[in-house]
């Protein structure tokens, strides 16, 4: 994406909004699913068209985990930590993760292909432990799953449901 | 005028208008109620370093508050110094003390608090900011809005967008002066002054010679279409207290 389309897709879903703050998180969610996150012309854009300052949309942009102000990978991958996947083994996929992709949760890999998150609950404790992929859901992993899983995803098998 | 009511602080009758904060009251009549983030500089307080908590009775039941935003709305009594009060003080004085053991302030308030036996906290080292936002609230209330908090739970700070220096800071100091524990540095010689990273050149007074501030927040003071003043307000003042005696010379 040239600067030039950024700029103008940034405007595009800023203008959707009226001019008001309580739209803030709404058009900074918006610039994070269009660009994986959000760009610092995203931020001064919006802080002048809603007349608030900079810094005020920057701590609510470090505030929220759905927020990211450095560029995600193309694949998000999430690994529950809730107690029952926790329980079940949830460290060692990423551990294996680790092993595979070469970083740690809460990183992306250098190509930009994969950005690995650990999170609380995504509320399918039945199913734990799972991995969270793009929206996928995988369940009741085992360790030796991953490589493949993964290796789907970087080989574009796997359509993710963002793009 | 609104409606007046009478309440009692620590034994002593106070009078008050409703609505008016506990510790407004309290202070009006000599009743020291210990603070951090409370600056008269705003209307709205932070609330937020729990200090000055206190005691009140309202028709037989009892309850703690923070006295700088509870507003009386009815007769009561109000306990600055009940065992719970002091109590419960000294535990948010050692949560404090731990949290930002750099501060001398809180060092000083803690001592004649006497609060020990928390030893099992952990304390950050070299911390003196205990996240009050009350250099936040100043600096958004000049308009300027150059910092804010960032990120969340322990890692929680209060700085500039991405940790650079501000294109809106205009190094006016109002952060660090409303500071309750000094946190906020700033490094100043002869001539510039560092503060968020960014240096500022000084501007003194074309006439006595004492410091006014950065161009820049002497530029904001007066607008952007502003002309900015070459003297300071002392001065201006002596000027036009001049011009006024050669105006009324002759009357």
């Amino acid at each position: 994406m040239t600067d030039q389309e950024q700029a103008s897709k940034i405007s595009e879903i800023i203008e959707a909004y009226p001019a008001d703050q309580r739209f803030a998180l709404a058009a900074m969610q918006d610039m994070q699913h269009a660009f994986n996150y959000i760009p610092e012309e995203g931020l001064s854009a919006l802080a002048a068209y809603l007349g608030c300052a900079e810094a005020q949309l920057y701590s609510m942009a470090t505030f929220y985990k759905a927020l990211s102000l450095t560029p995600k990978g193309d694949h998000i991958v999430k690994i529950c930590n809730g107690t029952a996947c926790h329980l079940r083994g949830a460290m060692n996929l990423a551990t294996e993760l680790k092993r595979n992709l070469g970083i740690d949760p809460g990183e992306t890999t250098e190509d930009g292909t994969f950005s690995v998150e650990l999170v609380n609950c995504l509320g399918s404790c039945a199913l734990a432990p799972v991995m969270l992929v793009d929206g996928t859901y995988h369940n009741k992993l085992r360790v030796d799953q991953i490589p493949g899983i993964i290796e789907s995803y970087a080989n574009g098998e796997v359509v993710s449901a963002h793009d | 005028m609104s409606e007046m009511l009478t309440i009692t602080i620590d034994g002593k009758e106070c009078t008050c208008e409703k609505g008016e904060y506990i510790y407004d009251v309290a202070r009006r009549n000599n009743i020291p109620i210990p603070v951090l983030c409370r600056s008269d500089a705003f209307a709205d307080h932070r609330a937020c370093c729990r200090i000055c908590i206190v005691e009140v009775e309202e028709r037989g039941r009892r309850k703690v508050v923070t006295s700088c935003v509870y507003p009386v709305s009815q007769e009561c009594a109000v306990y600055t110094k009940s065992e719970k009060i002091l109590e419960e003080r000294a535990v948010i004085f050692a949560l404090l003390a731990h949290r930002a053991p750099d501060a001398k302030r809180i060092a000083e308030m803690n001592a004649s608090m006497g609060s020990d036996g928390f030893d099992r906290l952990v304390t950050i080292d070299n911390e003196k900011c205990i996240l009050c936002g009350l250099c936040v609230q100043a600096c958004d209330s000049l308009g300027t809005g150059a910092i804010s908090t960032v990120l969340r739970g322990t890692e929680k700070k209060v700085d500039t967008p991405y940790d650079r220096p501000s294109e809106f800071c205009v190094g006016c100091l109002s952060c660090a002066n409303v500071c309750p524990t000094g946190a906020i540095e700033y490094a100043q010689t002869d001539t510039t002054r560092t503060i968020w990273n960014r240096e500022f050149d000084l501007v003194f007074c074309e006439k006595c010679g004492n410091l006014m501030g950065t161009p820049e927040s002497i530029q904001h003071a007066v607008g952007a279409q502003g002309e900015a003043p070459r003297v300071c307000d002392e001065c201006r003042k002596r000027e036009l207290a001049d011009e006024m005696m050669q105006t009324y010379r002759y009357v």
